[in-house]
Parts: structure tokens; C-alpha cells; sequence
């Protein structure tokens, strides 16, 4: 197991049982994890606590992942830079591309394996692999 | 008040001819003994001074009564991963039949019926967790359903004792439980937020129909409680209940072919299921 208990990590999905599942794959490799309901939740997280990525989700209610992600690139440095992985059950060209525009550093299509999910979470925390 | 109740066979036969119809449950004579043991007890806890006083408290609908004796008399013992071969059945066999005909993102619905104190709805989601691979890519709503509110209340509230966890490994109770003090459990959040609980009667079709249609129902171990009328009734009130194609597993002691023909039977490796057939018969 790899430790990367310094990172955080802030996954903000509105299904429980997916921030479970992604909870359990990154705290698994030593990742420290909040969670939020939705982008709006989300964004009060980021102006209070520190993070090193920010796992989001597109569809969700209150606030959608990419209208989060066009408020959280707006903000000022070091909240605006933080890196964002998109996870979404939409495959179209165009939904990524409209995640990339919002500002998304990666983006992975649901399903995502846990192994996988810990392995860019790795990668875009830059933690040491 | 230490002895059981003087009950007449009239009054006992009334008894059960009330809680029948209130429940489907059918209480013969040769569970007299354990009836009265439960009649004693909420006589006690009323304050009636006897059976007679008890009946008419008791059919007077007054302070919800009918649902007191409904929980003292239901059987409330389970555990996680109980007949856990139907979870491997979910996993592998049904879940793939019924995402062939959604799309990412679409709704998945899981009824557990009777749910109790919640160790089934929560063994599905834990399952699910652990063993289906697309478990992010779907909307999985799992609903679990009991006509004792009293089980409702503790299956929200979600914690354990060493004896529901028995078959759970200790990587899986570290993954999705905290402890309490007293070898005490709670399942975490997440998971009890993953879960919405209501209060059902199977043989109430006013009941069972606002629940919606599901993917997957389990319906394990309350069918063997009714008689045959009840069971009927309950029955079609699962079939209303299920998608056209959706899955019922019924407790591996238990046989729908015996109490409906409207389901089909299907044989997989890890289990028998029953099916609502996709296209209604002619």
C-alpha cells in the first residue's frame, strides 16, 4: 500500500454510495478524504479547508460539477488551482469537452475501478508514485 | 402481572381472526401459548385489567396499538450477509440483465422487504460496494421496508452487535462501520444515507404501491408467516411492485411457484429467482 496521507482529497458526488466507494479506494491508499452532496457544498469546502484535488461529478443537483468547476477556476490563488479529476457517466465527446473548457485536469468515465480512481488521484495529486 | 392471561378459545379465535386481517398472519391454535406470552406483555404495558379490557383497547385503535402487538409478535433476528449466494446472484447475474436495457447514470431500484433492523439493505450496499463493478455508474436506490416501526427506528438509526457482523470480515466492519462502546457498531453515514426506509404492509396494496416499481426485490422469510389467501394477495402486490423483467428472491426455504404462476422461474448458478415476465401474457 502506498501512503499518501499528506494529500487530500475532497470528492463531491451526490450518491452516497459512489463517495463510499471512492472514499474507500483512496483512504485505502493512505489519502485523506472529505466529501461533499454537490458543487455548492463542494465550493464551501474548498474556501475552508486546504486541498490537493477535487474528484467531481457533473450530474448532481443544487450545483452541477461543471458550473463548479467555471466558480472554483474563478476564485483567487491557491483555491483556483487546485487540480479537479471530472467523473461522469457521460462518454460524449463533447461532455469532456465541456469539462476540459470549465477547467478539468482529467476526466474518467463511470465506471472507474478503485485501483484506477487511486492512480490518478496519485498522478494529479503529484504525489510521488 | 406474572402469568399468562385466562383466554377463552372464542376470545383467542377473535383474536386472530383480528390480527389476520389486520396482518395476514395466521395464529392457530398451536400458537396459543406464544400468543398469550405477547398478549401478556402489552396487557402489562396498557394498563388493561384484562384480555377482555385488552381486545377492546386493542380494536379501539387507540394510540396505535395495533402496530405495538403487530412488533411484539413479529421476528426480528438477522444478520449481514445472510444467504449472501443471492448477493453473488445480484452481483453477477441479475444486475447485468437489468442494466442491458439502461444507459449510465440511469436508476437502479433494490426493494428489501421485510428489511428489520436493516442488516439486508445495508448488505446490499455494502455487497454492491465490494463486488459489482459498475456500482458509480448507476443511480442504485435501495429501499427497505417493514411493517414494525419499531425495526424501521433501529435499521435507521444502523448499529450493530457482534452478532449481525458475524459473517462480515474485519477488513469489511473497519471499512464500513465505526465502533461504538459496548462491542456496538454504527454503519457509517454514507451508508445509512444510501438507504431510505418506510413502513409497509405486503398484503396493503395501499401500502405497497406507493414503494414504486423495482429492479430487484428480496423478499426472504415473511411469505412462510401467511396462509395461502395472504400470500396471494402479497404476491400480486410483488408483481405490481416489479419492473416488466425485474427479479424477486424469495428465501431459499420458500417457493413463489407454489403461491403464483405470474412469475417466471429462473435458474442461475449461485440461485433460484423469480421474474416478472418482460411482456405481459396473452
Amino acid at each position: 500500500m502506498s501512503d499518501y496521507s499528506k494529500k487530500r482529497i475532497l470528492v463531491v458526488d451526490d450518491a452516497a454510495l459512489v463517495r463510499t466507494y471512492y472514499r474507500s479506494a483512496l483512504e485505502a491508499h493512505g489519502f485523506a478524504v472529505e466529501e461533499a452532496l454537490n458543487g455548492l457544498e463542494g465550493l464551501e469546502k474548498v474556501l475552508l479547508q486546504p486541498f490537493d484535488l477535487v474528484i467531481v461529478d457533473v450530474n448532481m443537483p443544487q450545483m452541477d460539477g461543471v458550473t463548479f468547476l467555471h466558480t472554483l477556476r474563478a476564485k483567487e490563488l491557491p483555491i483556483s488551482g487546485i487540480p479537479a479529476l471530472v467523473t461522469s457517466t457521460e462518454a460524449g465527446i463533447q461532455d469532456m469537452a465541456a469539462a476540459r473548457r470549465a477547467g478539468a485536469n482529467f476526466y474518467l468515465v463511470k465506471p472507474i475501478k478503485q485501483e484506477t480512481l487511486a492512480e490518478y488521484a496519485a498522478i494529479l495529486c503529484g504525489a510521488a508514485r | 402481572m406474572d402469568d399468562t392471561p385466562q383466554i377463552t378459545e372464542d376470545e383467542f379465535r377473535r383474536l386472530a381472526d383480528f390480527l389476520y386481517r389486520r396482518t395476514g398472519m395466521v395464529f392457530t391454535e398451536t400458537k396459543r401459548y406464544y400468543v398469550e406470552r405477547r398478549i401478556s406483555e402489552r396487557i402489562v404495558a396498557t394498563s388493561s385489567q384484562s384480555f377482555a379490557g385488552y381486545f377492546a383497547y386493542l380494536r379501539s385503535e387507540i394510540r396505535n396499538e395495533v402496530e405495538h402487538l403487530i412488533n411484539a409478535f413479529t421476528v426480528n433476528e438477522t444478520y449481514f450477509y445472510r444467504e449472501d449466494h443471492q448477493l453473488a446472484c445480484l452481483s453477477s447475474d441479475l444486475l447485468k440483465e437489468r442494466i442491458s436495457g439502461k444507459r449510465p447514470g440511469d436508476t437502479i431500484r433494490i426493494w428489501s422487504v421485510p428489511c428489520s433492523t436493516g442488516e439486508e439493505p445495508y448488505s446490499i450496499a455494502i455487497w454492491l460496494l465490494e463486488n459489482w463493478k459498475d456500482v458509480d455508474a448507476y443511480d442504485i436506490e435501495i429501499v427497505g421496508s417493514d411493517i414494525d416501526t419499531r425495526v424501521i427506528e433501529a435499521a435507521v438509526e444502523g448499529t450493530f452487535g457482534k452478532r449481525a457482523l458475524m459473517k462480515l470480515s474485519s477488513e469489511l466492519i473497519e471499512r464500513y462501520f465505526h465502533e461504538l462502546d459496548n462491542e456496538r457498531w454504527q454503519i457509517l453515514d454514507d451508508l445509512r444515507q444510501s438507504v431510505r426506509f418506510s413502513r409497509v404492509n405486503l398484503i396493503e396494496t395501499k401500502e405497497t404501491r406507493p414503494q414504486g416499481r423495482f429492479d430487484v426485490i428480496f423478499c426472504r422469510n415473511v411469505l412462510i408467516y401467511f396462509d395461502d389467501e395472504s400470500r396471494r394477495v402479497a404476491a400480486e402486490n410483488l408483481y405490481d411492485n416489479l419492473l416488466p423483467g425485474g427479479f424477486i428472491c424469495l428465501g431459499h426455504t420458500e417457493s413463489m411457484s407454489r403461491i403464483s404462476p405470474l412469475f417466471e422461474v429462473c435458474r442461475y448458478s449461485g440461485a433460484i429467482v423469480y421474474r416478472r415476465p418482460k411482456e405481459l401474457r396473452a
